[in-house]
């Protein structure tokens, strides 16, 4: 058994390349999966594409199996265009316990960009439902996520990583937004696109006294519903120029594979509106706003997710005690996962073990009973009880051993041993 | 015992208050902070007590004392105000702005005149209005070129996508920029009544034993003072499409410009009601 993990993410990728690397449809995601199914039917599969990180997840019953990272390397090339030699060197590859232990860092936010975000779980899951509907995941995957989203909520209940500043719009807002504006319940703020990302950042810009809020949307109806949460008002996608005009601060979280707003476009819309400030957050990866337009004038302050890096940085540092903490946790928890992954190997061995040893008493049960067919129900029952337990005392002691070799890994030189000594076959 | 204070005392407090807060840029702490907010408290208690024993040495108000008592008296206005805004908010880094402004304040008044205007006994009324509206006028100035500062140190973070100092926490460019418009909205009305009320002054001082040249150095020195600020007073009501960053840099250049101009017509003129005293000459006073 073996679980692998291959992945770039903000440590390590600038978002221009996490920007063509991404899975940013659920569309593309499907036929992702589709494409990893051909390349690797071996294996059980989960693609977690964010703004943040893209990682592909796989596991495999027999290690053999595990697909190279420079495998997963082309699959990125072929399926995204991009050549292998401008991305190859930020990708990194984990395995076993080390990739388990990163699955469980990031479903707890440690490897977020703002640490103790709660969006990141929400991603997981979807992930691994999404890999769910495409049939893609297997026993191994659904141990492993299901086991990440505990290992999530008990941090989250554990430590004080989730408490002030965790989502990327609070940091955005609160570092750049306030030095720029005083006070916002007098300012329009406009949000293009209306998924999770969106929701989280209107929800931050509502306790910060936001009160003219549009929310633009390539689907109009979830547009409404989303303006219906917090009282803004839902605008189509055509009166997105209209909207740009009005706007003091800008939200930007679609999945557009091209920029939304150009920087020709732009320079029309100052041109009408005068150098009054602008305040943009472009959220999106690929970003939805073309990085020039942070140069058109004085008044234009464009940050997209990698400008907030170094603040999220400090926010860590501030919260060091709770890392350390939320990293014991995760550390206990990818043992007794690895451990658990070990036991289900030995699993099969110690229950023909145990199968063949009852099946061996009872056929001499039998054979005893037949002899002496004068006992009593009472007297019966208290020699299989005996059996039983010479039965249990004399497994003990391998069965142990056995245990205690799976928690460092899979005991195959003493399954193998087990299997010769006491002559049991492989299952079919 | 009050007597005994000098200039050094309260010159000293401000020096060790402005560099315990340049200490804020290595190692924030917020004892460094309160001790800074302490020493600057200790030289204000000094620096009104200088105050208080030159004016009753000259039977006049500090204001009408003397040049060298016109700039105490401001340094001590931008005292008050620094301490005033600290205690509103103690996160706020106005200190590492306001501090060298007092410092120079003072070091400046040691080079003017110390010695009672003549004038001041004849004209008290209108010294006294003329002299509050210059010292208003230009605090208002000063305050525009620390609060364009401000915005350009702070449009230059935001630009540059920075992370904000811990030791510079400065108000939002919104706020700064609706700031220096009104310091600049309110001190050029200011500085016009007091070059009007100067003009008048010189008028009645015709009358007196001790009549002012209108076209002595320090009075066309103010005439461009007041010229600039009302060309930029002008520029900020009538402009259209002016950026916050543009405002702020004219406004730091236009009240720099004024500020070296008072300076130096304070440093160099000689008729004791503006500048140096012709006989103690610089440094007279101790």
């Amino acid at each position: 058994m073996n679980v692998q993990v291959v992945y770039c993410n903000h440590h390590t990728a600038n978002l221009e390349i996490r920007e063509r690397l991404a899975f940013s449809s659920p569309d593309s995601l499907r036929r992702a999966y589709d494409e990893l199914r051909q390349r690797f039917p071996r294996s059980e599969h989960v693609l977690v594409s964010t703004c943040n990180r893209i990682e592909v997840y796989t596991a495999q019953e027999d290690p053999a199996d595990t697909p190279t990272s420079a495998q997963v390397a082309e699959f990125f090339a072929d399926f995204h265009h991009v050549p292998l030699t401008d991305f190859l060197d930020d990708l990194l590859e984990q395995q076993g316990p080390e990739a388990v232990r990163h699955l469980f860092e990031v479903a707890s936010s440690i490897d977020s960009m703002v640490l103790g975000e709660s969006q990141i779980v929400n991603q997981i899951k979807a992930a691994y439902e999404l890999s769910m509907q495409t049939e893609a995941n297997g026993p191994l995957i659904n141990a492993l996520f299901q086991r990440a989203l505990t290992v999530s909520s008990r941090v989250r209940t554990e430590t004080k990583l989730s408490s002030g500043r965790v989502s990327i719009a609070s940091v955005a807002v609160g570092e750049f937004g306030k030095g720029i504006f005083d006070r916002f319940d007098d300012k329009t703020v406009l949000v293009i696109g209306a998924g999770e990302m969106a929701t989280e950042t209107l929800m931050y810009l509502r306790d910060e006294g936001v009160k003219r809020i549009l929310v633009c949307n390539r689907n109009l109806e979830r547009a409404h519903r989303l303006a219906g949460e917090f009282s803004g008002e839902a605008v189509s996608w055509n009166q997105l120029e209209d909207c740009l005009r009005r706007a003091d601060v800008i939200v930007s979280t679609t999945g557009a594979e091209l920029p939304v707003v150009t920087k020709e476009m732009m320079k029309t819309i100052r041109r009408h509106t005068g150098p009054r400030p602008l305040f943009i957050l472009d959220l999106g990866a690929p970003r939805d706003f073309e990085p020039g337009i942070g140069e058109l004038d004085d008044a234009v302050f464009l940050y997209d997710i990698d400008d907030l890096e170094a603040t999220c940085e400090r926010n860590r540092g501030k919260r060091a005690e709770e890392v350390l903490k939320a990293q014991n946790i995760i550390e206990e928890e990818t043992q007794r996962f690895m451990q658990d992954l070990h036991h289900q190997a030995t699993g099969p061995i110690v229950k023909r073990l145990r199968e063949h040893w009852e099946e061996t008493s009872r056929q001499e049960l039998e054979i005893l009973f037949r002899k002496l067919p004068d006992l009593e129900e009472t007297e019966r029952l208290a020699i299989e009880k005996t059996i039983s337990r010479i039965v249990n005392k004399l497994l003990h002691p391998p069965l142990e051993t056995l245990h205690q070799e799976a928690r460092t890994g899979t005991p195959h030189g003493m399954i193998d041993a087990i299997k010769r000594l006491f002559h049991l076959r492989d299952e079919n | 015992m009050l007597d005994k204070v000098s200039v050094f005392c309260f010159l000293a407090s401000y020096a060790v208050a402005c560099l315990l807060e340049l200490t804020q840029f290595l190692r924030r702490s917020t004892a460094m902070r309160w001790s800074a907010i302490a020493f600057t408290g200790a030289g204000l208690v000094a620096h009104t007590a200088y105050l208080v024993v030159r004016s009753r040495q000259h039977d006049l108000p500090p204001l009408l004392g003397s040049t060298h008592d016109w700039l105490l008296v401001f340094a001590w206005l931008a005292v008050v105000l620094f301490l005033g805004i600290q205690i509103w908010n103690g996160e706020l880094s106005i200190g590492i702005f306001c501090l060298p402004v007092v410092l120079g304040m003072v070091v400046a008044s040691q080079w003017v005149s110390s010695s009672p205007i003549p004038q001041m006994a004849e004209m008290r009324r209108w010294g006294m209005i003329h002299a509050t509206l210059w010292v208003f006028g230009i605090l208002g100035v000063v305050l525009a070129l620390l609060v364009s500062l401000m915005y350009l140190v702070q449009h230059s973070r935001l630009k540059q996508k920075q992370r904000q100092l811990e030791a510079l926490h400065l108000f939002s460019l919104e706020r700064l920029s609706r700031m220096n418009w009104w310091l600049i909205v309110v001190s050029v009305p200011l500085l016009t009544l007091g070059v009007l009320s100067g003009l008048w002054m010189i008028h009645l001082s015709k009358q007196g034993s001790h009549p002012v040249d209108l076209f002595s150095t320090a009075v066309l020195a103010n005439a461009v003072i007041w010229g600039v600020m009302a060309f930029l007073f002008g520029w900020l009501l009538a402009g259209r499409h002016q950026t916050g960053r543009m405002i702020a840099w004219r406004t730091l250049l236009a009240c720099l410009f004024m500020l070296l101009t008072l300076l130096a017509m304070m440093l160099t003129s000689t008729d004791r009601i503006h500048g140096t005293d012709a006989a103690s000459g610089p440094g007279a006073v101790s």
